[in-house]
C-alpha cells in the first residue's frame, strides 16, 4: 500500500541530508577527470561537475544547520561533546572550503567566455589539475567530517529524534 | 506539445510548500507532543533545583571570599550565573507547555569553603549522573524537543561545574589568598569555562560573543 513517510523536524533531517554533500562533492571531481580524459565532451563533463558542486555545497549548508539543531538534542557525555565539537568544526571547514572551490571552478568555466578569450588546452589542463589537487585536500576534510559523524552514530550511539510512526503491519506471509 | 502556463508556478508553489512543511517540522514540533506529561513536573523540579543552586552558590561565593579563596568565590559566582540561565531556560519551556514556573527558595546551608565545595560536587554529580539523564529519557519519550534541549544544556554545564569544583577542592590549599579569577559563562546554555579556546560554544554552537565574563 502507498504510504507517505513521516515528515521529520529540522533536526531530524540531519541523518538524511548529510549524505548529499558527501555523495555529490566526492563524485564531482570524477566528472572533471572525465572531462580531461575525454576531450570531446569536456564542456558537458565540466558543467556537470559544477552542478554537482553547487548542489553539494548547498547541501553542506543545510547539513551544518540541521546538524547544529540535532546536536543540541543529542545525548551528551564528555566523549560525545569532544567528538561532536570536532565534527562541527570540520563541517564548517567543509562548507567554507567547498564554497570557495565551487566559486573558483565556476570562474574557471565562465572566465574564458566572459573574457572572450579561450585558454589553450595545456594551461587549461594544468589549471584543472591544480584545482583537483586542492579539491583533494577538501575531500579529505569532507571524509574526516563524515567519519566523525559516523563515530557519533555507530560508536557512541548518538541518535536524532525521529518522528513517531506506526510499526508496519506484519505481512500475511510472515503470519502463515 | 507546450506546457500549460500554470504548471510552472504550481510546481514551484508545491516545492516551496514542501520545503516549508519540512523546515518548520509541523508534525514533529512541540505542539504535537503531549504537554501534560511527566516532563512538565520534571521541568518544574529542575527549575526549583536550579533556582536554589543559584542562591546557594552566591552564598558560597560570599563565604569563600571571606575565607580568602578569591578564585573559588569567582567559580561559585560563575556557576551561580549558569544556574540562573538554566532556571530561565527551564522557565521558558514550562511556560511554553502551559505551566507556571514555581521555585521554593530555601535558605542556603553555608559551611566552610571546603565543605561547600564538597556539597556542590555532590549536587552537580547527582544532576549530571541521575537527575538530568532520567529527565532526558522521559522528555525523549514524550518527544518534547525544547525540554530535551534545556535539560541537555543544563546537564553539560553541571558536568563542567563538577569538574571545576573537583579541581578547586583538590587544589584548595594553594588557592588560599588567591585573587578573583575570570570565568566565562554562555548566556544561552550556561556552559562555564575558565578559557575560551573555541570559536563556537561547544554545547549550544552559538558564537563566543554570547559568553559573558564573571569574576
Amino acid at each position: 500500500m502507498f504510504e507517505l513517510p513521516p515528515i521529520p523536524a529540522w533536526d531530524g533531517l540531519h541523518p538524511l541530508i548529510v549524505h548529499f554533500p558527501i555523495a555529490l562533492l566526492l563524485v564531482a571531481p570524477v566528472f572533471i577527470v572525465l572531462g580531461l580524459v575525454i576531450g570531446r565532451h569536456a564542456r558537458l563533463f565540466m558543467t556537470s561537475a559544477l552542478v554537482l558542486m553547487v548542489l553539494g555545497t548547498a547541501a553542506s549548508y543545510v547539513a551544518v544547520s540541521t546538524g547544529e539543531a540535532a546536536g543540541k538534542l543529542a545525548d551528551r557525555t564528555p566523549v560525545v561533546n569532544q567528538v561532536l565539537q570536532h565534527h562541527e568544526e570540520l563541517a564548517e571547514r567543509v562548507r567554507l572550503t567547498f564554497t570557495v572551490l565551487t566559486i573558483v571552478f565556476a570562474g574557471l568555466l565562465a572566465g574564458p567566455a566572459l573574457l572572450k578569450r579561450q585558454l589553450a588546452r595545456v594551461p587549461m589542463t594544468v589549471l584543472a589539475l591544480l584545482f583537483l589537487g586542492v579539491y583533494g585536500a577538501g575531500a579529505i576534510v569532507l571524509a574526516n567530517t563524515a567519519h566523525n559523524g559516523g563515530r557519533l552514530v555507530h560508536e557512541l550511539g548518538v541518535r536524532s529524534l525521529m518522528p513517531e510512526a506506526p510499526l508496519p503491519a506484519a505481512s500475511a506471509d510472515l503470519d502463515d | 506539445m507546450t506546457t500549460p502556463r500554470f504548471i510552472r508556478p504550481a510546481a514551484l508553489a508545491l516545492f516551496v510548500a514542501a520545503i516549508a512543511v519540512v523546515g518548520f517540522g509541523l508534525p514533529g514540533g512541540e505542539a504535537a507532543a503531549a504537554a501534560t506529561g511527566k516532563t512538565l513536573d520534571n521541568l518544574n523540579a529542575a527549575f526549583n533545583g536550579e533556582s536554589n543552586a543559584h542562591a546557594r552558590y552566591l552564598a558560597f561565593a560570599t563565604k569563600a571570599g571571606e575565607e580568602g579563596y578569591g578564585e573559588v568565590a569567582s567559580l561559585f559566582r560563575a556557576a551561580a550565573r549558569a544556574e540562573e540561565i538554566h532556571a530561565a531556560n527551564h522557565a521558558t519551556v514550562i511556560k511554553k507547555l502551559g505551566g507556571v514556573p514555581k521555585a521554593d527558595i530555601q535558605a542556603p546551608d553555608v559551611k566552610s569553603t571546603k565543605e561547600n565545595l564538597e556539597a556542590a560536587i555532590k549536587g552537580e554529580s547527582y544532576e549530571r549522573d541521575t537527575m538530568y539523564p532520567e529527565f532526558l529519557v522521559q522528555a525523549r519519550k514524550e518527544g518534547l524537543r525544547d525540554a530535551i534541549e534545556t535539560f541537555n544544556f543544563a546537564k553539560s554545564a553541571e558536568a563542567e561545574h563538577a569538574t571545576l569544583y573537583t579541581a578547586a577542592l583538590a587544589n584548595l590549599g594553594a588557592l588560599k589568598g588567591s585573587q578573583a579569577k575570570p570565568y566565562f559563562v554562555c548566556t544561552v546554555c550556561g556552559n562555564t569555562t575558565p578559557q575560551m579556546n573555541f570559536e563556537k560554544c561547544p554545547v549550544c554552537f552559538n558564537g563566543k560573543d554570547k559568553y559573558i565574563q564573571v569574576s
